[in-house]
């Protein structure tokens, strides 16, 4: 899928292949055996020095957005920059914005584990626990954003004496159902693939303590047959399961917005767009991540180039899909001949928001661009650049949708402004901060390059003659190793 | 434990102990409150009172000089309300948003708690006892009347009218004191003047409804200039009439309100009115080529003036500038009313109102001034009035006062004036007094307490008449223990009479004579004029200072209602601001919001500038009503907590810092044949300083972008769309329809006249009744009854009668959609649809209706300068919080249920050029109690749900504060609470003691992060709803109505059933006129408005003309 030449050596047809081995055309030239997988990827589960100062500042970030809320809670939401009508703000765009985050990892963990796609399986590890983080973040943000943030509870349908019910039909119900399933089947996805990794950790622990845990949290995994066979099943299971969830959670999210009046609201395109828009920016988000990590951990020739490659691609794809989604708004817009709604898009454009409308426009839709070209797209600087002009991007659509639209409503007498204030923005800073304590800690207790399914896509026993095989030392660690040529499997 | 070694467990004994012990150390640690509060019962109930109902007292308004009738609605001995007295002949019920205020003033957090002295030189106030008070005041007085020296003191007086001036006189002439000036600031002199030497009669009757045209010369007769409510009840009922309505011309420098009701502005000269009016006039002086150069106006608009004039009969001239040649003017004017035979038509001088009689003149005060700088005035004793604020500074009144040596104030509030005072013997609100008024020649207007007296304050006739008894040679002139007393003793009739007029507030008589004042009337003061008009040398600009429409010239300023109330031309609150034209504004440079500093000889203020369509490229024009700073210069955007220290300086904690003063500007010059001071007299320097601040404006767009909000047609649309909608009603309705006639739409005015528990007169009633007998009227047995098989016709106005409609099925019966408000509720409420209708030919923007929701519905106001957010941690200089005024306000956080909106149409290049011919409309924004709410559907917690009457409710306990209600409502009219307005603890309480007393008990205060709205007044509805049936009868239609409507001085708005055609709203939802706004959107709205009906020039349309 992801390669242009066909690789020099694979495994013959006729080798025994486990149920869940996706069509691995991505190979892992310079992993010789699994001792190497489980000496390698555990090697990065010791706390570095500046691992503790990472996550020291994530959670002097998550600190500032607790006092944030805090104080919030204390005055009012008035305290945020508001300013009516914009009554949402940077709440639900950091919302939307997790919540798109969270959906690519799904999409690579459980979708394209479906399609077969070889180039998720060192990177799906990642972008699971990204999903579960990010959905726990975002999770956060209905909360934070209401009035009477200890009344939430009110969103949830519990039996109570009065038999009053939540309004099944607010999309902000469906929300609840939507997010709380999210997460709910994406932990589980992420634990379930987790468990043979956990085996693997288990066996090789020595702190007693610390392998009961493990123990325990590994089921008595033993590697047989028939564990196996099941794990397999139920890991299909929840790609299956996972798999509509992708579309309908984000979808839902973005009925937020499609249910309502509201110009720049209303309009059928938002579920695919949404979704579309959530898979752009949470592969972007995974380079972010991803990037940094190969690079500290030495782990390149697990995440290739190859396998950035092959991401890129579909970042390029779902950058058309979202122009398009953009370019459509704005046909629409004005084929409808509805005055409210050609004057937002005006608006976004030419008049009051020109410089969030344009933002998106050229962070989601030109720099992608450049991924036309092979040298860009496996070049890690660029594309780790292009993750965070993507991010941006991704969070000033949200803005674009949530704010000028809201600004600009039917009703000029109360056209508005906005202007976030040092509360919301601790709360974004927050947002970063509650992200990433978790996912720092995460890194450090399991490994976030699937043990188990590296081993499935190396040979168990290599048969040809290794073409670097000169680039392993004496101590099975893999010297610098780029493979240089797209495509090459060397 | 146990005392038994073989007893396995604890003893009774034992345990009871235990089990007393626990629960006495649970019942003290677990069950206290810091705060206990007491819920005490009456014992011996209090006349009048029960708990949970509300007492009606019939007063009297003090707030302008009108006095207007009110009534005072008290709840457990507290005034909580005031409404128009529907039988007073002055306002008929309504109310102006300063009447409305009258509360604040009342229970105003600053005003004294006591009387206060000043014991040293420049020392503080500090709070003394009554007795000692009276002691103190009885001896200067005593002291001054031995020395001979009495002819020396000098009383100022609030204007007012009826038996206390003859009082004060009277009492005053006891002890040689000369009678005393009665000062009103807001008094149009110039006009009572000429009006005095014309008529007779210091204000006839203006009747609008008698004119086809009216030209205005800078009357602003909607916002400040005379008897406001009156007028603008007139001028609305004119306007109804539509077809046979007048059309009105403004001449001006700039577009006031009432401008902006105008039809046409002829924007003149500053100055230059007179000319024009001469010109009018034929040969008085000026030809119309002299006119046009004059007024800087096309040759051709006063041509046509010209001709219009002369051609329609009757009309009505109203001269109210404020030039030096005001008076001369106004002559000019009266002249003009007369040649055109308007005079007992249009102008009734044998139906004056009396608001303005015994007045005296700025050019007294200054004589005044002139003797107390000449060390020739040995006791200043002031009430009500604040000379010291609202004399131009140049006048030197405040520096004058220091010379006295002993000055008396008996105001209720720190001002300016009694600020400088020794000692304060502060008077009774109007609320807490006794008095009478006589509006109209033989008409008596009551004036009683509705409660007892908030603080230690004691009436000024009191305090005078104790001082009196006290006083040897005195004693014996007052028998009357009190001025109660003694009013009733002059009250024809004696103390029956007075008794049974006081439950209606009104009564027929006359307020005695004045006995003749003891020392001969004042000479008429030489007036201080200058020649050759406006000065010249000063600066480029024109400088026009006009009062505030919402402050006049500065006594509301301490009233957070009216503080937050938008003025109503430039929407601006909680602020001043330089009025200057787009095109100027291109020429200096100047954006909206940058400051200007405006310069004349005497002064210079600066203040963020307003660009403003309505005022001429050449003019700036600054409102007066705020500035107020304490003498000592204190003041400013200090930082100052709502329950923080009291204000004995200063304007108090609203007004200080607030805005700037235009007074300083005024070089102080008169009229010099009123005595008027000239406010349009003065060129100005305008230069811009480089600051810039956000105005504090409830404006968004002022354009309409096509979006069909405020609809208008002309006149000559008007018979057209009468003959379309007519015959298709004809055609649909087959039973009783009667065709073209619809809603009344008969030439005597349509809307009611609107008094609540006035049942509709009988103009267009059984034609509508006709038509929708079928849909809701009442059947034989009283109840509604919704027929089967009958498909609702299409109604014009009101297309959603109940609110089932929407919901399920078109109201059909017999259809299992029932959706989710069956018409068959059991609580029967679906059988209602209340709603409203607004018709904006009659609104004229005065903005009453939005202090009167503010006062039923416990608005918070949230502009103070205590209530911004916090602007960071740590913000350098300004600390942590937002202090400027209204700093809620720049972010739209206002709290305003119904808000006007004030949309141009026309002159769309304004920008780059001048264009005078460009139209205002006013609308009424309020919660349109959709039958198919945008809102309701997307509350996840039906805290927003539809009650099967057809209100879209909102229950405060039930949010959540997502505010997804507000992104769908298409209309912007929810509100949401950012802050603990509410809670007495937070800073940004909006109701500091005793403000709170204010506070409808009906109507919840809301807690912060939650959404609000308007209810329709829910709590009336439902009031009105069990009162009915107590008395076991079904509610009457037009029984009540809804605090926006009650107030609404133009009866623009009518609430009711429109499910029940005996409803006035039943019947004006079907007006030709109906439309509702955003109807693409289906949300079948409750509010119908009707469409203001233009009257372009009668030659091919000058003024701008369309829907």
């Amino acid at each position: 899928m992801a390669t242009i030449a066909k690789p020099r050596a694979r495994p013959p047809e006729e080798a025994p292949r486990r149920p869940n081995i996706p069509s691995a055309n991505i190979q892992l030239p310079a992993v010789r055996d699994y001792e190497q997988v489980d000496n390698e990827i555990t090697a990065t589960l010791h706390p570095t020095v500046t691992w503790f100062a990472g996550l020291g500042i994530a959670i002097l970030c998550m600190l500032i957005g607790a006092s944030a809320w805090t104080y919030q809670i204390y005055w009012g939401l008035g305290q945020a920059g508001y300013e009516p009508p914009v009554m949402w703000g940077v709440y639900i765009i950091t919302f939307v914005f997790w919540i798109g985050i969270g959906h690519a990892g799904t999409l690579i963990s459980a979708i394209l584990y479906l399609f077969r796609a070889g180039f998720r399986t060192t990177i799906y590890r990642v972008s699971e626990a990204m999903t579960v983080f990010a959905v726990m973040t975002a999770g956060l943000f209905p909360i934070i954003h209401i009035g009477r943030p200890w009344k939430f509870f009110w969103l949830i349908p519990y039996p109570n004496w009065r038999l009053i019910w939540p309004q099944f039909k607010s999309p902000l119900v469906w929300d609840v159902f939507a997010i709380s399933t999210y997460l709910t089947i994406s932990t589980t996805f992420l634990y379930i693939g987790l468990i043979p990794d956990i085996a693997v950790l288990r066996d090789r622990e020595t702190n007693p303590v610390r392998k009961r845990i493990l123990s325990t949290l590994s089921l008595g995994w033993r590697n047989s047959d028939r564990e196996w066979r099941h794990f397999a099943r139920a890991y299909l299971f929840l790609a299956a399961f996972s798999t509509p969830l992708v579309l309908s959670v984000h979808s839902v999210v973005s009925f937020d917005f499609a249910m309502a009046v509201t110009p720049g609201w209303h309009t059928t395109i938002f579920p695919p767009y949404f979704v579309a828009g959530a898979i752009f920016s949470g592969f972007a988000m995974v380079w972010t991540i991803i990037i940094p990590l190969r690079r500290w951990w030495g782990l390149k020739h697990y995440v290739t180039l190859n396998h950035l490659d092959a991401s890129a691609k579909m970042v390029l794809f779902t950058s058309l899909v979202v122009g398009s989604a953009y370019l459509s708004e704005f046909f629409i817009a004005w084929y409808s001949g509805l005055r409210s709604e050609q004057e937002y898009f005006w608006n976004r454009i030419f008049g009051q928001w020109w410089w969030a409308g344009w933002s998106l426009l050229i962070c989601n839709m030109v720099f992608p661009q450049t991924l036309w070209s092979q040298r860009l797209r496996r070049n890690t600087t660029w594309l780790f650049i292009l993750s965070i002009i993507i991010n941006i991007g991704m969070w000033m659509e949200r803005f674009t949708i949530v704010v000028p639209s809201l600004s600009h409503e039917f009703e000029p007498w109360q056209w508005g402004g906005y202007r976030p204030s040092w509360v919301d923005m601790s709360f974004l800073v927050g947002s970063f901060g509650w992200f990433f304590m978790w996912f720092l800690l995460f890194i450090k207790q399991l490994p976030v390059i699937a043990i188990a399914e590296v081993k499935e896509i190396i040979p168990p026993k290599l048969r040809a003659t290794h073409p670097h095989e000169d680039n392993i030392d004496h101590a099975g660690r893999h010297l610098e190793y780029e493979p240089d040529t797209p495509g090459e499997y060397a | 434990m146990s005392t038994d070694p073989k007893s396995p467990g604890v003893k009774r004994r034992d345990f009871l102990k235990i089990l007393g012990a626990g629960s006495a150390v649970t019942a003290t640690v677990g069950c206290s409150t810091d705060h206990v509060e007491k819920l005490i019962p009456y014992v011996v109930h209090p006349d009048q009172t029960v708990p949970g109902a509300s007492t009606y007292y019939a007063t009297t308004c003090r707030e302008c000089a009108s006095a207007c009738g009110v009534i005072a609605e008290t709840r457990e001995g507290r005034v909580i309300k005031l409404e128009g007295n529907p039988a007073h002949p002055l306002n008929r019920g309504a109310l102006c948003a300063r009447g409305q205020a009258a509360l604040q003033g009342l229970y105003n957090p600053d005003r004294f708690r006591g009387p206060m002295v000043r014991r040293t030189a420049g020392g503080p106030l500090t709070l003394i006892s009554w007795d000692e008070a009276t002691r103190l005041f009885t001896q200067r007085v005593g002291e001054l009347r031995a020395n001979g020296q009495a002819a020396n003191a000098v009383f100022i007086n609030q204007h007012e009218q009826g038996s206390f001036p003859a009082f004060l006189d009277q009492w005053l002439a006891g002890y040689g004191i000369p009678a005393h000036l009665s000062y009103d600031a807001d008094a149009p002199l110039s006009t009572i003047a000429a009006n005095r030497q014309t008529y007779g009669a210091a204000w006839p009757t203006l009747d609008f409804s008698a004119a086809r045209l009216v030209v205005s010369f800078g009357a602003d007769f909607l916002d400040t200039w005379g008897p406001v409510v009156p007028q603008q009840l007139a001028w609305a009922d004119a306007r109804a009439k539509l077809d046979g309505a007048p059309r009105m011309i403004y001449i001006g420098p700039r577009r006031s309100l009432t401008g902006l009701n105008a039809d046409q502005w002829i924007a003149c000269r500053p100055g230059s009115e007179l000319a024009i009016a001469n010109a009018l006039r034929g040969n008085a002086g000026a030809t119309i080529e002299q006119a046009a150069q004059a007024a800087d106006v096309p040759l051709a608009t006063l041509q046509q003036l010209a001709r219009e004039f002369s051609a329609v009969r009757p009309s009505l001239v109203l001269a109210g500038t404020t030039g030096p040649d005001a008076t001369e003017l106004a002559l000019a004017v009266n002249a003009l009313n007369q040649a055109a035979g308007n005079v007992g038509m249009s102008i009734r001088p044998d139906e004056s109102v009396r608001a303005y009689d015994r007045l005296s003149t700025p050019a007294e005060l200054r004589q005044v001034a002139a003797r107390m700088q000449a060390g020739g005035v040995s006791l200043l004793m002031v009430r009500g009035a604040n000379p010291a604020f609202t004399l131009p500074k140049a006048l030197g009144f405040a520096q004058a006062m220091a010379r006295v040596p002993f000055k008396v104030s008996f105001s209720s509030y720190p001002d300016e004036t009694t600020e400088l005072c020794d000692l304060v013997l502060p008077d009774h609100h109007a609320l807490e007094s006794w008095g009478d008024a006589e509006p109209v020649p033989g008409t008596l207007s009551m004036q009683q307490p509705g409660m007892d007296p908030v603080f230690l304050t004691r009436a000024t006739a009191d305090v005078l008449i104790a001082a009196a008894k006290g006083d040897a040679g005195q004693a014996a002139r007052y028998p009357q223990p009190d001025y109660r007393t003694w009013l009733i003793s002059r009250f024809p009739g004696g103390q029956q009479a007075f008794t049974a007029a006081i439950t209606t507030g009104v009564s027929r008589g006359s307020v005695p004579a004045a006995p003749a004042p003891a020392v001969a009337a004042r000479a008429p003061a030489p007036a201080r004029t200058m020649a050759g008009g406006i000065q010249s040398t000063q600066g480029d600009y024109f400088l026009v200072v006009y009062p505030s429409a919402v402050l006049g010239t500065g006594a509301g300023a301490n009233k957070p209602w009216l503080q937050e109330l938008p003025d109503p031309v430039s929407k601006i609150c909680w602020q001043s601001w330089v009025e200057i034209h787009p095109t100027t504004a291109r020429r200096l440079g100047v954006e909206s919001g940058d400051h200007l500093k405006v310069e004349t000889s005497a002064g210079s203020i600066t203040a963020p500038a307003y660009l403003y369509l309505g005022v001429r490229p050449d003019t700036v024009a600054v409102a007066l009503g705020r500035g107020h700073r304490s003498a000592s210069g204190r003041g400013g955007t200090a930082e100052r907590r709502a329950d923080g220290p009291l204000h004995l300086t200063g304007y108090g904690r609203y007004a200080d810092g607030v805005g700037v003063d235009p007074l300083d500007l005024i070089p102080g010059f008169e009229d010099p044949r009123s005595g008027a001071i000239a406010l349009t007299v003065t060129k100005a320097r305008v230069t811009k300083t480089g600051d810039h601040s956000p105005l504090v404006t409830t404006e968004g767009s002022a354009r309409q972008h096509g979006r069909g909000i405020a609809q208008a047609l002309t006149v000559t649309q008007l018979g057209t769309l009468q003959q379309a909608t007519g015959a298709e009603q004809a055609g649909s309705l087959a039973p009783g329809g009667t065709g073209g006639v619809h809603g009344g739409q008969t030439p005597g005015g349509s809307a009611p006249a609107g008094a609540p528990g006035e049942t509709p007169g009988g103009a267009g009633g059984p034609g509508a009744q006709g038509e929708t007998a079928h849909e809701g009227g009442p059947d034989a047995g009283g109840e509604h009854s919704f027929p089967s098989g009958v498909p609702l016709p299409f109604q014009p106005g009101l297309r959603s009668p109940v609110a089932a409609d929407a919901q399920g099925d078109f109201a059909e019966a017999d259809s299992k959609d029932k959706g989710m408000y069956d018409i068959r509720h059991w609580s029967g409420m679906a059988k209602r649809r209340w709603a409203m209708t607004i018709d904006l030919a009659r609104c004229t923007g005065c903005s009453a209706c939005v202090t009167a929701c503010y006062a039923e519905n416990n608005l918070p106001t949230v502009g103070a300068p205590w209530q911004g957010r916090a602007l960071g941690p740590a913000t350098p200089n300004a600390g942590p919080w937002d202090t400027r005024p209204g700093a809620n306000i720049i972010k739209g956080r206002e709290m305003n249920w119904i808000r006007l909106e004030r949309y141009y149409e026309g002159a769309d290049r304004a920008d780059v050029e001048f264009d005078p011919n460009f139209e205002a409309r006013f609308a009424p924004m309020l919660c349109q109690h959709c039958g198919n709410a945008p809102c309701e559907s997307v509350c996840p917690v039906y805290a927003t749900y539809h009650s099967p009457d057809g209100l879209n409710v909102q229950v405060y306990n039930r949010c959540v504060g997502t505010r997804y209600c507000s992104n769908n409502c298409p209309y912007k009219v929810r509100y949401f609470n950012w802050f603990g307005f509410g809670e007495p603890a937070r800073r940004q309480y909006a109701f500091p003691e005793p403000l709170n007393w204010q506070l409808n008990p009906d109507v919840t205060v809301r807690g912060k992060g939650v959404m609000e709205k308007c209810t329709f007044c829910v709590q009336r509805i439902r009031e009105a709803e069990s009162r009915a049936d107590l008395e076991h009868r079904p509610v009457r239609a037009d029984e009540f109505t809804v605090a926006c409507a009650q107030a609404c001085p133009s009866r623009a708005i009518v609430f009711g059933d429109a499910a029940d055609a005996a409803w006035t709203v039943s019947r004006l939802a079907m007006d030709r006129r109906a439309y509702h706004v955003f109807e693409e959107l289906n949300t079948y709205t409750a509010v119908v408005y009707l469409k203001k009906v233009n009257h372009p020039a009668p030659a091919a349309g000058a003024a701008p003309a369309g829907a």
